[in-house]
């Protein structure tokens, strides 16, 4: 199956959505971006819910454009489930099934046989989400869109079912469309990213691609980067180019630059920390520097650092035996070092 | 939690002392809205009331009163349903300009209705004379106080399942055509069984509505009886103590219907 959106567009009162090309395959396509962005509309043209003003929606060559919602075999979750409240749960996911055998094995698969005689009102949020996920399912959709269905579950609910999620998405061999504001969640679930931001997609890739290779300055941002700096090209070599933040000169491994002033964004988790007098080797930049605030972010932890050679300052994710080794703490004097592949350049825009 | 004590207004700083002071002055209204009523049962002694309740005037205009609010309330809801989904999932100007005119019954004093309906439906208009001349009278019968029932009470039909459908969130619907139901499936499977209880408060309203249904009436179709004629026409002819039967007849109707509102029904005012 194949998902193409065309020069999509379409307009509420003060919000032009579009124009949208997209082509998802059978993968996940994590739909990322801040409330308002217009992550739901995208959802609600391809469902049918909304009407596009122009452009063209296909389903593995089939046009999308001008039927019913009933009739596009597109299956959707919504934010809270949507449940019918006057049926059991049972009921719900038999009004999309047919059989009841179809019934108990979809109940199976999403682990909610236990509570299939309660009414929607008595689920957890998880257990609602499951049911619609089971009733989603019942029919067989061509293309899956999923609309924030875990941003209102508690922490350890939401990582468990993110998980069961992963498994059963790829066992659809369907393409997926998963709209979150949550970066976590859009790196855990998606083959690729897409980043909407104003009622555009800013950019499309694979997680590791939008966290190192931002195409934008809010791509960065929005990503969790915030070593986001105003540089200017002062050489371009044969492999790379030579940048110049303030006073301080980096490597860039990024041929071909075009504009002479970049946005020069370093992930925070891709700048290394070590003693001040660690020996320095492979293709990197290293500056001493002084921890100023940390932060213990359950799994790593996220430092600044001043530069003592630049009035710059340096976000850096390191992790807990990193931090534990070093013994850090505010006013530490560190090495650190940017490989020359973790600066990435982004022309500024005209 | 700041701020959190401002969420109960009233309980610390004006007290309990308030709240007598309101139920004393609401209770004068209480006492004009209960004491008639008791006083109506006490006038009548139970086994007189029962003795008089098959007086064939008493049984036929119950049977009249029953019978009309039946088909006008069964009319309200056939015609006011489909009125009050469409009511509910537009929003354009002409959605206001309908909705101005369901509610224009609810507050036309009911004689002006019944002198408006005169105008379109009674001897002398064309369709009056013509239905006369086809053997079907829609004034001085059973038709015309159907007529003027459904003309006063279906409105309470069609504002009441109007906010029930709009209470049923939309996206319940786009989850149902999702799943391949077309509209109607989804109209009957989800929508109206989620409304259902508002949709039920306002056929009970509208029934009450319209077994009480005196104005109209009068203007409309003065016979056959409905109790509300009966009772003027007793309290004129034989004075008021005649009335009393069929005005305790009706009066347990109403409360009957108060029954169903508090139990099966979502009461639109708790």
């Amino acid at each position: 199956m194949t998902l193409e959106l065309t020069g999509v567009r379409t307009a509420y009162e003060q919000f032009d959505f579009g124009p949208v090309d997209l082509t998802v395959e059978n993968e996940v396509l994590a739909v990322l971006g801040p409330s308002g962005s217009g992550k739901t509309t995208l959802l609600s043209l391809i469902a049918g819910i909304a009407t596009p003003t122009a452009g063209s929606i296909r389903l593995d060559g089939r046009a999308l454009d001008g039927r019913r919602i009933e009739d596009r075999n597109v299956g959707m979750v919504f934010q809270d489930g949507a449940l019918f409240p006057h049926m059991t749960a049972r009921e719900n996911i038999a009004y999309a099934a047919s059989g009841a055998d179809r019934v108990a094995t979809l109940a199976n698969r999403l682990e909610v046989t236990d509570v299939l005689d309660r009414t929607p009102e008595t689920l957890s949020g998880g257990e609602r989400q499951r049911v619609a996920l089971a009733r989603t399912l019942a029919t067989d959709p061509a293309l899956l869109l999923l609309d924030e269905p875990l941003s209102s579950l508690d922490t350890p609910i939401r990582n468990r079912l993110r998980d069961e999620l992963h498994d059963l998405f790829e066992s659809l061999d369907i393409p997926v469309l998963y709209v979150t504001h949550d970066q976590r969640t859009a790196t855990a679930l998606g083959d690729r990213i897409a980043i909407v931001h104003d009622g555009a997609v800013e950019q499309v890739g694979s997680p590791s691609q939008i966290h190192t290779r931002p195409s934008s300055r809010f791509v960065a941002q929005f990503t969790g980067n915030e070593n986001c700096f105003e540089a200017t090209v002062v050489d371009r070599t044969e492999d790379g180019a030579i940048l110049q933040i303030g006073d301080i000169q980096f490597r860039t491994t990024t041929p071909d630059l075009p504009a002479s002033q970049v946005t020069a964004c370093i992930h925070p988790s891709r700048i290394g920390l070590d003693a001040p007098d660690a020996p320095v080797d492979g293709d990197v930049t290293a500056f001493p520097g002084t921890v100023t605030r940390w932060l213990h972010q359950g799994s790593e932890y996220r430092l600044r650092v001043e530069l003592d050679r630049a009035p710059l300052t340096l976000t850096v994710n390191v992790l807990p035996t990193t931090f534990e080794r070093l013994s850090l703490e505010n006013g530490s004097t560190v090495q650190v070092t940017v490989p020359d592949e973790s600066i990435h350049p982004i022309p500024d825009r005209a | 939690m700041m701020g959190s004590h401002s969420n109960r207004p009233g309980t610390s700083t004006l007290g309990p002392d308030w709240l007598s002071v309101a139920l004393a002055l609401g209770g004068v209204l209480l006492l004009l809205y209960a004491l008639p009523m008791v006083a109506l049962f006490l006038s009548v002694p139970p086994g007189d009331f029962l003795a008089r309740i098959d007086d064939p005037i008493v049984v036929s205009s119950a049977t009249t009163s029953l019978l009309s609010a039946s088909i006008s309330t069964l009319l309200a809801t056939v015609f006011g349903l489909p009125l009050a989904y469409w009511l509910a999932r537009t929003d354009t100007p002409l959605t206001t300009v309908v909705l101005a005119i369901v509610v224009l019954p609810l507050v036309l004093p009911p004689t002006v209705g019944g002198i408006v309906l005169l105008t379109v439906f009674g001897p002398g208009s064309l369709l009056g004379d013509t239905a006369i001349a086809a053997g079907f009278p829609l004034t001085r019968s059973l038709a015309g106080v159907i007529l003027a029932q459904t003309f006063v009470a279906s409105p309470f039909v069609v504002v009441t399942a109007k906010a029930a459908f709009e209470s049923v969130d939309e996206t319940l619907e786009y989850a149902s055509r999702s799943l391949g139901k077309g509209r109607w499936t989804t109209a009957r499977r989800v929508t109206l069984p989620v409304a259902g209880p508002g949709i039920l408060a306002g056929v009970t309203l509208a029934f009450a509505r319209a077994i009480g249904e005196f104005g109209a009436t009068m203007m409309l179709a003065y016979y056959p009886r409905t109790m509300p004629v009966q009772i003027w026409v007793a309290f004129l002819e034989l004075g008021l103590e005649n009335a009393y039967p069929v005005a305790m007849l009706l009066a347990l109707i109403a409360a009957g219907a108060l029954v169903v509102l508090h139990t099966v029904a979502a009461n639109p005012w708790t």
